[in-house]
Parts: structure tokens; sequence; C-alpha cells
């Protein structure tokens, strides 16, 4: 039998399929940069956001200081703002990116360039990923992450001008700017795709049901994705932050091959709404355990977090940057002596 | 020409379904009526609230509706200022409220102005990505009763346990009771850094806020 590497692992994982591969996966497919890798591998926020070198060592780092089996790019949700025109706050050491202005005043007025995904700091994650693949081969699964259409909008159009249009405008004409936006993601994934890249995640924090209705959700976002996931042509991982539960059974409909939870979702819930149509990972909680907590409660949430039922073992939502390695080190060690129950 | 209650109702009704346009035609309504502007806005603009706030918690309403209905409140309140004759009686309660540094989520920060302002307090708004040192000045420079501080993203966090503890280092914790919300932020983690209180959503705010203010008020040494 053939070796099980990371990547095969992550790929059965992610995919469902957990019980063909001989243990849990621990990549993560969000952010994975803290302070500690940074100064690990000399390579700190903000200048990793812009430099291919440092970008290709805190990438790394990852799996070199802290064990997670997958690299994931980029580090922030800004790269397709930025590419709009928005204006970015660049952070420091322990702060992301944010995005500071918008790109249009209004839903007629956006236009997307056809090359955008030549243009900012899109070719720069493409080439980092080459740089990664071409580093460890086979090994270890790349996961390019593209910040979902519902935040894009929220950024290049104001996220409460967006809300409100969602009420104010005909919808055929909202979700045919979410459609655009999301063809933007599909290209981007494609070059990832020829990149090296393995995993796609979705990052859509903003289309949470803390901000819209079930129904919008249904009638407008599940379209939007589903388009997203006939067209990427590898795994898929939507993540969504906040309490989903009621977006559960649509999610489940997407198409894509998981769904990453957030802390305010039960994992064992979650599985018991969506059965097999889609895998779900996540499960160990950022705040409470990896950032606040001890390697102890890190591993108490982790072996939780297995007994009901995730694919793959990763934090609840993007790391904090302050995060202690020992906690997120302890993540790691639970993946690797755990089979399944 | 319409009744009071006709124009009442269709005000209220504006408010709640999120209809700029029917808000400011009935707050039009009112001022050619020669109805009380200063009365409309503050009982019958908080009671309109009030419905749209109940109904966000029983999750018929979402962030969308919720600033719908703002807007139109605020489209009538456009109409009505100039009609107003303020109440001088009763001061109301100033509450500072702010983004901390590093996060520029305002949204739920923004629904939690709307909800307080509508039941009637003085909200003062320090918009998103405020310094920490901001919220201690501001509550000083006002005399604040309460302080409210939001943060979306779990990495801003640790944030707000600094501003908490830089009002107990000037000596003047206990003269503001100190809310915060967000996303990631669990009451256990709220409480355990020294807030007073942690309310679950925008809506479930202005009862707490009511509830500290009245607490704050029985203690003598609160006093600014």
């Amino acid at each position: 039998m053939a070796e099980m590497t990371p990547r095969k692992r992550a790929l059965l994982c992610v995919t469902g399929n957990k019980r063909r591969a001989d243990r849990i996966s621990c990549m993560d497919t969000l952010t994975t940069a803290t302070v500690d890798q940074m100064n690990a591998v000399n390579a700190p926020f903000p200048e990793a956001n812009r430099d291919p070198q440092l970008a290709f060592k805190l990438a790394a780092a990852a799996w070199e200081v802290i064990g997670l089996e997958g690299f994931k790019l980029p580090f922030d949700l800004c790269v397709e703002a930025e590419a709009f025109g928005c204006k970015i706050n660049w952070g420091r050491i322990d702060r992301h990116p944010s995005v500071e202005t918008h790109a249009f005043n209004d839903l007629k007025d956006l236009k997307i360039p056809e090359n955008i995904t030549e243009t900012g700091r899109f070719p720069l994650k493409h080439r980092v990923e080459e740089m990664l693949r071409k580093e460890y081969g086979d090994y270890l699964p790349i996961i390019n992450q593209v910040t979902g259409p519902f935040t894009i909008a929220g950024h290049i159009f104001g996220i409460e001008k967006f809300c409100i249009w969602t009420k104010k405008r005909p919808q055929e004409e909202v979700k045919e700017a979410l459609m655009q936006i999301s063809e933007m993601n599909i290209d981007d994934c494609k070059k990832a795709l020829q990149s090296g890249a393995d995993v796609i995640c979705i990052a859509d924090p903003s289309a949470t049901s803390d901000i819209l209705s079930p129904q919008f959700f249904r009638d407008v976002m599940i379209p939007v994705y589903q388009n997203m996931a006939k067209k990427i042509g590898a795994p898929v991982v939507l993540h969504i932050c906040g309490n989903t539960s009621a977006y559960l059974p649509y999610i489940a409909d997407t198409g894509f091959d998981a769904f990453s939870i957030d802390a305010q979702v039960d994992p064992a819930f979650a599985k018991a709404i969506v059965g097999d149509k889609i895998a779900i990972v996540g499960g160990v909680p950022t705040i409470t355990a990896l950032l606040f907590g001890t390697p102890q409660k890190v591993r108490e949430a982790a072996i939780d977090a297995i007994k009901k039922g995730v694919d793959v073992l990763m934090p609840s939502c993007g790391i904090p940057p302050r995060t202690p390695t020992a906690n997120f080190k302890a993540l790691v060690e639970v993946a690797r002596c755990m089979v399944y129950v | 020409m319409a009744t009071k209650e006709e124009i009442i109702n269709g005000f209220v009704k504006a408010i709640v379904d999120g209809d700029e346009a029917a808000a400011a035609k009935w707050a039009n309504e009112a001022v050619a009526a020669k109805l009380d502007a200063y009365e409309l806005v503050t009982k019958y603009g908080g009671d309109a609230m009030s419905v749209v706030n109940q109904k966000y918690e029983k999750k018929e309403y979402f962030v969308p509706e919720v600033l719908c209905s703002a807007n139109a409140l605020n489209a009538a309140v456009e109409v009505l200022t100039p009609h107003m004759k303020a109440d001088k009686t009763t001061v109301p309660a100033k509450v500072v409220l702010g983004v901390v540094e590093g996060d520029i989520h305002d949204i739920g920060k923004n629904l939690v102005k709307i909800m307080l302002s509508a039941a009637g307090f003085n909200v003062i708004d320090l918009g998103k990505d405020v310094p920490l040192a901001k919220f201690l000045e501001t509550a000083k420079d006002n005399k604040a009763e309460v302080v409210g501080m939001s943060a979306l993203m779990s990495t801003t966090m640790p944030a707000m346990k600094k501003v908490i503890d830089m009002f107990a280092q000037a000596g003047v914790r206990n003269k503001v009771k100190i809310i915060v919300g967000g996303g990631p932020v669990t009451e256990e983690w709220a409480l355990s850094i020294g807030a007073d209180a942690r309310p679950h959503d925008a809506s479930a705010a202005v009862g707490v806020t009511k509830d500290l203010v009245a607490k704050l008020k029985q203690d003598p040494s609160s006093a600014w």
C-alpha cells in the first residue's frame, strides 16, 4: 500500500472520506500565522503580506514551527478589495490588514477588470504557492484561500449599504453582483490550482446568520456558492463565522466538500443536520481554548471535537496572532495520536 | 386630513417596515397637523424601534431590516427636528460606544447605537478602530454613566481588557458601568476581564444598560 502522506490524508478527510485515512488530518484552511511563527522564521506582519520570500517562510512555518499539516495562503482577507482599489490599512505584527475605503458608490457601478486576478497581490499568492509546491513536493497540501463574494461586496460597497440593498434593491440585481464577484473568485482558484494548490477555502465571514436571514442565504447565497462549487474543480471548504446553525440545511446542498464551523456551532449538531452531504471541519475554539486556554484545555477541546465527528481537526476561526505556540501545537498532537471514535 | 391616530399609526408602521419615504411623508403630515414633534420621535419612534427590536430578537428581522428601520426613523427625525421643543427636565444617561483599536467591524456597535438612541440614551459614538485611551478620556470629559466596547474579531478582543484596566488604574472604575459585545465575546470571558455585562445582542443591550444605570445611581460614590 502506498504511503499515507499529510496531503493524501487531508484530501480524504476534507472530502468526507476520513475513514479511508489512517487518522484525522490537521491541516488548517483558515489563517495560520501567529506572532511566534513570525519571530521564529523572521517573517513578520505586515511585510510578510507583501513580500514573496517572507510570505513563503511564514506559510511554511505552519508546518515547520507548529506542525499543521498543510500550507495556506494568503494570511489576510484584503487581496480582492485591494485589487479593486480599496485603501488597505496594513496593520502591524499582531494585527491583520484591513480594508479602509470602499471602491464603488452604487451596485450598478460594479466593474470587474477582466485581468483583475493578474493584478495587486494575486500573482504574489500564486507565486508563493508555486514555491511551496516546488520545495515540499507532493507531501503537504496547499490551500488557496479566497475571500467570499458577500464579504468582498461588504468591502467594496460598504457592508451596511450592501445590507440595505439586500432589502431595497431587486434581489436579482444583488445576486447578479455577487455572481460576478464569484466569477473572479473562480478565476483566482483556477490560477491557484495551476500553481500547485490542492484545496480551496472560501472565507466568507460576513455572510453570517448574525447578519443575514436564512431566506436570503438560501435564495441568493446558495446559488452563488453552487456556481462556485460547479466551476472550481477542486475540493472546496466554505468558512462562515458565527452561529450558522440555521444555514446548515442549505449549506449541505452547496455542492462544496466541507464546511468550517465557528465555535458557536456544536460539531455533533452540525453533523446531525448535514449527514454525509458535506464534511464538517474545525472544532477547536480559537478564543477560549487556543488564545486564552492552556495546552490541556486545547487537548480536551480537540478530543471532544473528534468525538463529535469533525472530519478535519482545526481552529474554529482564523487564529489570533498572539496564540501561544504550546496551545497551537497541542491541537496537532491530538490529531497525530487520535484514531476515530 | 388624516387624524392624529392615523398619523401615529402610519408613522409607526413606516418605521417598522423600514420605509423611508413613508416615514418622511407621515412626519410631514404630523407637522401639518401640528402634532407634538418631540413626543412623536421619542415616544412613538421609540415604540416603533422596540417593535423592530422584538422582531430582531425573534429572528423575524435580521441586520438589513434593522438598518432599513433605522434609516426610516432618521428620515422622519430630519423632518421633525426643526419642530421639536426638547423636554429639558430629564437628562438622559450618557453612553460612550466604540469598536476597539484594531477592529473595523462596526455593524454590531451601530445596531447597539440605534437601539440605545431610540430608547432615549445620549450616545457618544467614537466609531471604529478607537485608540484604547480614548474610551477613558471621553468617559471622563463627558461624565458618562456607561462605556460600551465592541470587537468582532477574536484577534482584537484582548484590547477590551486593557481598556477596563485603564479605568481601574485611573481610579474611576466605579464611576461607570462597562458593557462589551461582539460575535466572539462570551459572557464568561466578559465577566472574567471585569466587564459588568455582555448583552447577548443589540436588543438586549437596552434593558441591560437601563438596569446598569439604575444600579450605578444607587451608589453615591459613582458620581464623577
